[in-house]
């Protein structure tokens, strides 16, 4: 198959070749490429996380960590996101992995949307684009925070069940943990990258055809805010960039900027294809649209605070 | 997708990625401090594919012994399921990757992404010292002009971009992107080229300008320049 393929390939070569030498199509193929590269070394990093929680973490070590309430456990797991430095595409492979060796789904969840916002590297970078600006800074954290134990606690609360990914595999003592580590990281790579690349290329079309000063207009508007965030989950930025691009949109208030910061690492059509890959279509339907909802109140809520 | 199948996608993966990384072209895709990191992720990719193929490879053989004429049985469904089918679209990228290689962005997204918007008083600058012309970031050029553009004190400058195409107001533009992270968060910088420029250089051809700031009436800067050089694209297409 895979010759085939390369055959294919050979032939559509020079059809290729035409195509890109229209602007649109190769600002296309250019943006399509560099989303997918630039998350290749987080996806690895998240995936070897993920292989390592399968192979080497001892059973029951989960549910002896976290209380068994979710109100402390999910605080206690999105507050663990800080200890994950990455971008958002590492992380859903890891709650995946957590929830399939039996942490609560709430508290995996709260981690996965917690940890992109909050790692040492994205604070850095945050206050790196925001010069003399620490309360934007905070704003950031505390904001992500917040959102993230909210849509845990809700999901908590609601009869939503995240349908456990099947664990692969037996873990067995010895040479075979090494054996489950490299086969988990092998396997949820090619999961989560196949759904990546279809992230990957909406985000791309979407930054291709849709003009900017389009967005741009309602800058003033009373809609400013409900833009940013349609932005954020429109151009799948990875967390660790968004940060300058939040800075140069200089024409938003800065609630409306703390917004487009809570919800791209949350929501964002790149991870939205891959939390329909890890967890179903069914989890995803359901759950992006209430962390946006809740990304967006808590932006607001902690911007008009702080900001 | 079987096992070995998968497998080969992220031996392939792992390749192709090494080489966009190794001979450089990565830079039109992402920032150039991610070289390393891409790198040893694609050294990883290989090292994962590799040990998959292997057990894959030796499993059909077990199988082949034990269970081999068997019709029924599904070496893809069976008691170790594979991954779903969507991971034959990590092949899209690397297709891409290895028969064109797309270009650096260029003109065509000057209009459409974001472009730098400098917060009046951002920085302030020290005057150029005087002296031959200075090399600069169109960034920093922007940013100075926003400064009020005293800080030029007359000095001459050189900045290297790539044409965006006529200028109404006379001229024509030059551009050059930042990036944070990828070319999916660049933004560009756009100066207005005036003064003897010479036939206009065609669409996404790369320049190098010397002259000195002019206060422009709108909001993009301008530079009076004495002398447009064609130059090949720079190694890095972006600046920082």
């Amino acid at each position: 198959v895979i010759a085939a393929v390369v055959l294919a390939a050979a032939i559509l070569r020079p059809v290729l070749r035409r195509l890109l030498d229209g602007p649109a199509v190769s600002t296309w193929a250019t943006v399509f490429v560099a989303i997918a590269v630039q998350a290749m070394p987080f996806l690895v990093l998240g995936v070897t996380v993920s292989g390592a929680i399968a192979a080497f973490l001892p059973d029951g070590a989960i549910s002896r960590l976290l209380p068994e309430r979710p109100a402390f456990a999910v605080p206690i797991a999105a507050a663990a996101g800080v200890a994950l430095p990455g971008c958002e595409c590492g992380s859903v492979p890891i709650a995946g992995r957590l929830v399939a060796r039996g942490a609560p789904p709430a508290a995996a969840l709260a981690f996965m949307l917690s940890a992109p916002a909050v790692n040492p590297v994205v604070v850095v970078a945050t206050a790196v684009a925001f010069p003399g600006n620490p309360r934007f800074v905070v704003a950031r954290v505390l904001a992500s925070l917040l959102a993230a134990t909210v849509v845990g606690l809700v999901w908590a609360r609601t009869a939503w069940k995240v349908p456990p990914p099947r664990e692969r595999g037996s873990k067995g003592a010895g040479s075979r943990r090494l054996e489950t580590f490299l086969a988990t990281a092998q396997h949820d790579f090619v999961h989560a990258g196949g759904f990546l690349v279809i992230g990957a290329a909406t985000a791309a079309t979407l930054q291709t055809v849709v003009p900017r000063h389009l967005i741009d207009g309602v800058a003033a508007g009373p809609f400013a805010v409900l833009a940013l965030a349609i932005l954020a989950v429109a151009l799948a930025i990875c967390s660790e960039a968004d940060a300058f691009v939040a800075a140069s949109l200089q024409q938003f208030s800065s609630t409306s900027r703390l917004v487009f910061l809570v919800v791209g690492p949350m929501v964002d059509v790149k991870l939205i294809a891959l939390q329909v890959g890890t967890f179903g279509r069914a989890f995803a339907i359901r759950f992006a649209p209430l962390t946006f909802v809740v990304a967006v109140s808590s932006g607001l809520l902690v911007g008009g605070w702080l900001l | 997708v079987s096992n070995s199948a998968s497998a080969t996608i992220t031996i392939l993966v792992g390749a192709v990625l090494g080489r966009v990384a190794l001979t450089g072209t990565f830079r039109r895709y992402v920032k150039g401090s991610m070289g390393p990191w891409l790198v040893i992720a694609a050294a990883l990719l290989v090292v994962l594919g590799v040990v998959a193929l292997v057990a894959a490879l030796k499993k059909g053989r077990d199988d082949e012994h034990t269970d081999g004429d068997d019709p029924d049985h599904d070496h893809d469904h069976g008691h170790d399921h594979g991954p779903v089918p969507v991971a034959w679209l990590l092949l899209a990228p690397i297709v891409v990757l290895l028969l064109v290689a797309p270009p650096a962005l260029g003109s065509f997204g000057v209009d459409r992404v974001g472009q730098v918007t400098v917060r009046r008083g951002a920085g302030t600058f020290d005057p150029l010292p005087p002296g031959p012309a200075r090399p600069m970031t169109l960034l920093e050029f922007d940013q100075r002009a926003a400064d009020g553009g005293a800080s030029f004190a007359g000095g001459t400058v050189e900045l290297t971009g790539f044409v965006v195409g006529p200028d109404s107001r006379g001229g024509f533009r030059i551009a050059r992107y930042q990036i944070a992270c990828c070319a999916a968060d660049a933004r560009a910088a756009v100066v207005r080229v005036v003064g003897a420029t010479g036939a206009v250089p065609g669409r996404d051809r790369w320049v190098r300008v010397a002259g000195t700031f002019h206060a422009a009436a709108d909001d993009v800067p301008e530079i009076i320049v004495t002398s447009v050089t064609e130059v090949p694209a720079p190694l890095d297409p972006y600046e920082g």
